[in-house]
């Protein structure tokens, strides 16, 4: 194992504090995250709504709102760590080695410029190549999204594509450099389901012929299912339980993954009450003491008002549970 | 529920061949003129029985909010009738008839955020209905029955003196619910009353409207884009495409067997959250088609995978019955397709 473990993996997150500074007080968006990221492996991030999913991936590429600091923590990419990185530097590896598919897609062209100088703009900033090349190559990763006559739509404006064709712009901007990592925040969530599994097709693909890393961000486990082979989850700022996709759904460890997964209709089940999670998402101004699921946990008791560490189940499987060996008394 | 029993009741809903086309307009400097016709809903025809929910699906801007609203009469139809037990409600003039009408046909709406008044407090936007439709009920008995369907909502006593904005998109949820229920109506729309939401309150509201129909014997028509809600919620399912619908019947049956391609194509397209459930792929190709210039022949032909050049693009197939209780238009519907196999 530790012969293995020498090879860096290609996104490692340590013990990462994000905080925001606010009128009302500190929120502590991110309370010590770890996770990592293989080379060519398609990992999903999932979590509700403010527990840190969007601020990971702002803090991975340091593109935080001015009122949000990295407090501590490491962020080693391909064994470098990259906080404290002055913006020039991050400017190297920003689209060229890590690429970022933002969380509100349709905003992320710019309507009022074509699309050709879209992508060759970045193109050039990273690459040494004339206008002619990189025209060339922005037209072949139009190509790789089936964008039909690239050659010829390449040089029309955003409005001209359906909503759609725009993401599926966005996914060959953000992979024509050839990244190590793609970063995609929700890509598919304004989507229509049948344009939403067309988006989806086309980044599995890619992935799998560019051998990328993915770090996919949803809130939708259908999407988890299809697209991952690991998946960290998250809640309130931390990582609670990380396992293989079969695992996770299998074999969840941790009380907020048993919950979530039952929270959503299965299509196996038949019609029937949903399990509910009583209480609601924590605020991360006052966030509660030790872990952070205690006052919604049916299993909680008073060595909850304290951390839990994270337990390694074997498999790669682990959890942030003090009562992980006990869970199946339940 | 058999088909014989139902074959011997009548619907509590019924609705025939109703049309809403938007106008579209082009603007002069004197005068606009229309130059052409958005056909929202194009001919749609169904029959809702009492205590059933069917769920209404169908990609973005086929049609289905403007389905909706065509029900509660919140817009004109060009054409076609809805009957709620018997009585045309569309042809209703005298204002008591308009009333009576109006409180047996409700909706709760998609959005949480902009569908309530947010200078009024939740009490006033609650009894606004009994306002409006009982108004002799004194003052008191309406705010006490405000009271009592705040409790059946989930909600407490003092959030009536509150604001929209100091709640959270569930408990919003939960007031739009209430100020539909406030009337006892026999019939709810419910359009993506979900969609907006995080999937733990998601659960609450379903096992919620579940509770209330089981309680007050409601009919549902359930709107959403999310198939795993549909799957769970639904008894029967429609299935829109383009301002027609181009499959019914019992949510079970379809979701095995799809009939219609764009069934077959729908159900491939959703993410399952289950990765032991295995699903054929069949990925649509193009966008959804502009309801103006709607496809001649079946107007899913340009988008499917069984669609032949001759019959599908010419002459447009009718909604008929290929087996017992479902219902399908197309040419060439499938028999035993399987898309999802558990
Ligand atoms: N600029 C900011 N100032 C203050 N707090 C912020 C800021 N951005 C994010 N936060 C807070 O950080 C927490 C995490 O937010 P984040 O956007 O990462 O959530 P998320 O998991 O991406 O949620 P969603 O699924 O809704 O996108 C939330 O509590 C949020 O309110
Ligand atoms: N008031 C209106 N004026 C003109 N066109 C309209 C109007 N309302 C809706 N439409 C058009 O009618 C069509 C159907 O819209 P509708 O809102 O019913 O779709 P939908 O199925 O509810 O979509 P979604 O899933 O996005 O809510 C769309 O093309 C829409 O642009
Ligand atoms: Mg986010
Ligand atoms: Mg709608």
């Amino acid at each position: 194992m530790a012969l293995k473990d020498k090879k860096p993996k290609l996104l490692e997150v340590e013990d990462l504090y994000t905080y925001f500074m606010t009128e009302s007080g500190v929120v502590e968006a991110l309370d010590g995250v770890s996770f990592d990221v293989n080379y060519g492996e398609p990992v999903g991030i999932v979590g509700e709504s403010g527990c840190g999913k969007s601020v990971t991936a702002q803090s991975i590429l340091q593109i935080l709102p001015r009122n949000g600091k990295i407090m501590d923590g490491k962020i080693r990419f391909q064994g470098h760590d990259l906080v404290g990185l002055t913006d020039l530097q991050m400017n190297k590896i920003r689209g060229r080695k890590i690429a970022l598919i933002m969380q509100d897609p349709l905003s992320a062209l710019n309507p009022v410029i074509s699309i050709d100088e879209q992508m060759t703009e970045v193109i050039k900033l990273h690459q040494d190549v004339d206008d002619n090349e990189a025209l060339e190559i922005a037209i072949q990763s139009l190509d790789a999204v089936s964008i039909p006559e690239a050659e010829s739509r390449i040089f029309s404006y955003p409005h001209e594509f359906s909503g759609g064709m725009r993401q599926r712009i966005l996914v060959a901007r953000a992979l024509a450099l050839q990244p190590e990592l793609l970063v995609a925040d929700e890509p598919t969530t304004a989507l229509d389901v049948t344009i939403q599994a067309q988006v989806l097709e086309i980044i599995k693909d890619l992935q799998k012929k560019q051998d990328l890393g993915l770090m996919l961000i949803t809130h939708n486990l259908g999407v988890i299912a299809e697209m991952t082979q690991r998946v960290h989850v998250f809640y309130g700022g931390r990582v609670v339980e990380t396992a293989t996709t079969e695992d996770l759904f299998s074999t969840p460890q941790h009380p907020y993954t048993r919950a979530l997964l039952s929270s959503i209709p299965s299509f196996s089940a038949e019609k029937g009450r949903l399990e509910v999670i009583p209480g609601f998402v924590p605020q991360l101004i006052n966030p509660p003491k030790g872990c952070r699921f205690h006052p919604r946990c049916p299993w909680a008791t008073e060595i909850c008002k304290t951390k839990p560490s994270m337990v390694d189940l074997g498999n790669g499987h682990a959890t942030a549970c003090h009562h992980y060996d006990k869970l199946e008394e339940y | 529920m058999t088909t014989e029993e139902q074959h011997n009741r009548e619907p509590i809903l019924s609705v025939q061949n109703i049309k809403k086309y938007y106008p579209v307009k082009q603007h002069a400097i004197l005068f606009s003129r229309i130059v052409n016709f958005v056909k929202a809903v194009d001919g749609v025809s169904f029959d809702i029985y009492k205590g059933e929910t069917v769920g209404l699906v169908g990609e973005s801007g086929c049609g289905k909010s403007t389905l909706a609203r065509c029900l509660v009469k919140l817009e004109k139809l060009n054409a076609g009738e809805i009957r709620i037990e018997e009585t045309d409600i569309v042809t209703i003039t005298k204002r008591s008839e308009e009333l009576a009408f109006r409180k047996e046909i409700q909706m709760i709406f998609q959005d949480p955020y902009s569908s309530l008044n947010p200078r009024k407090l939740v009490l006033d936007i609650i009894r606004e209905p009994l306002d409006i439709h009982m108004k002799r009920m004194p003052f008191e008995e309406r705010n006490q029955r405000v009271y009592e369907i705040l409790n059946l909502v989930g909600l407490e006593h003092y959030h009536a003196l509150r604001y929209p904005h100091e709640f959270s998109g569930g408990q919003r949820q939960r007031i739009g619910i209430a100020r539909a229920l406030i009337l006892n109506p026999k019939i709810v729309v419910c359009d993506e009353p979900v969609s907006a939401l995080d999937v733990s309150v998601q659960a609450q509201i379903l096992n919620l409207l579940q509770e209330l129909q089981e309680e007050f014997d409601l009919t549902f028509l359930f709107i959403a884009h999310d198939l795993s809600v549909i799957k769970h919620i639904s008894d029967k399912v429609l299935v829109m495409y383009l301002g027609v619908i181009v499959e019914f019947g019992p949510t079970s049956e379809i979701f095995k067997n799809p009939s219609h391609p764009y069934t077959v194509s729908l159900l491939s397209a959703i993410p399952i959250p289950n990765p032991a459930i295995e699903k054929e792929r069949i990925i649509l190709e193009g966008d959804v088609p502009s309801p103006v210039d709607i496809p001649p022949g079946c107007r899913f032909s340009p988008r499917c995978y069984k669609a032949d050049d001759d019959l599908c693009v010419t002459i447009e197939p009718q909604l008929v019955e290929l087996k017992p209780g479902i219902f399908c238009a197309c040419h060439y519907p499938e028999k035993d397709k399987q898309v999802i196999k558990y």
